[in-house]
């Protein structure tokens, strides 16, 4: 019994079969690119602001200077690191077949790598809304 | 056997996480082989903006604002930079958007309009972004907004 299955127990009342790392892993790569592609058309609309003088974007990024706007870029920024890690594994799988074999392992170290990082990109990110960040 | 049924498997999709290779050359093959080398570049482009935008200013207690982006576009590696980052990242994002769409939504004429709405906003997104990145110019930009 995986630590995957034990945490899922509760799922078998949901779905009438066992979720994998497999399937986790595709729900996560889709969720993770289309929550970067909503950031992007924001992000374009966003910059383009800056043809419009100094003022007007000045104040535009005003507007993204708050703690839940904050809380989202971190949110962005582990869904690229996600997004981008997974993207390598599903690269180096279609080009190298006998790396299915490790397909757990490299999942793993996906998840794993992605959560280790976060620990200090979201540590800087969360600086001036820190009590650390004041000094 | 596991093992054996398992490698018989990966050969015809061996990410398991992806879509096959299309076996025929066409728009659905191209976009397979666009999603994974423009996924390469985009490791790198996207990754390092979001370092330098959001991590390396904050180390190095700057702020991304007005003056900021003026002297960054002004060399033409950043903008040659971002021009990458946004062709490549706006149509990787929006082809898996359509991938997306073409799974889940089987209902013919919502799956067309979601598809259309999607093409039409990619168009003008992608030719105001182009505008912005290749024509601003702080000296013609208006130095006092609406918001003033």
């Amino acid at each position: 019994m995986t630590t995957l299955d034990r945490l899922l127990g509760l799922q078998d009342r949901i779905v009438r079969y066992r979720i994998s790392w497999a399937q986790l892993a595709w729900f996560g790569h889709r969720a993770s690119g289309i929550g970067v592609v909503l950031y992007l058309f924001v992000h374009i609309v966003e910059t383009s602001m800056v043809t419009l003088g100094p003022n007007v974007y000045n104040t535009t990024l005003g507007l993204f200077h708050n703690l839940p706007v904050r809380l989202g870029e971190i949110l962005l920024m582990a869904a690229l690191v996600y997004h981008s890690l997974n993207g390598l594994r599903v690269i180096a799988m279609d080009f190298w077949p006998h790396l299915t074999v490790y397909y757990r392992g490299l999942t793993y170290a996906v998840v794993t790598s992605t959560a280790v990082a976060m620990i200090p990109l979201a540590l800087i990110m969360i600086t001036p809304y820190a009590p650390w960040g004041h000094g | 056997m596991t093992r054996l049924r398992t490698i018989y498997v990966s050969r015809q999709n061996p990410s398991r996480a992806a879509r096959v290779r299309p076996e025929n050359p066409g728009f659905e093959r191209f976009m397979w082989w666009f999603m994974r080398l423009s996924g390469l570049a985009l490791v790198i482009l996207a990754l390092g903006h979001m370092l330098i935008m959001h991590v390396l200013v904050q180390i190095t207690g700057q702020q991304v604002d007005y003056g900021f982006v003026t002297s960054r576009w002004g060399t033409p590696f950043w903008r040659i930079y971002d021009f990458l980052l946004l062709v490549l990242a706006l149509i990787h994002g929006v082809n898996g958007t359509r991938i997306v769409i073409g799974d889940f939504v089987s209902r013919g004429g919502l799956r067309a309009l979601l598809l259309v709405s999607l093409g039409a906003l990619t168009v003008l997104w992608m030719i105001l972004g182009m505008i912005v990145i290749m024509g601003f110019n702080p000296a013609t930009s208006p130095p006092v907004g609406p918001f003033s």
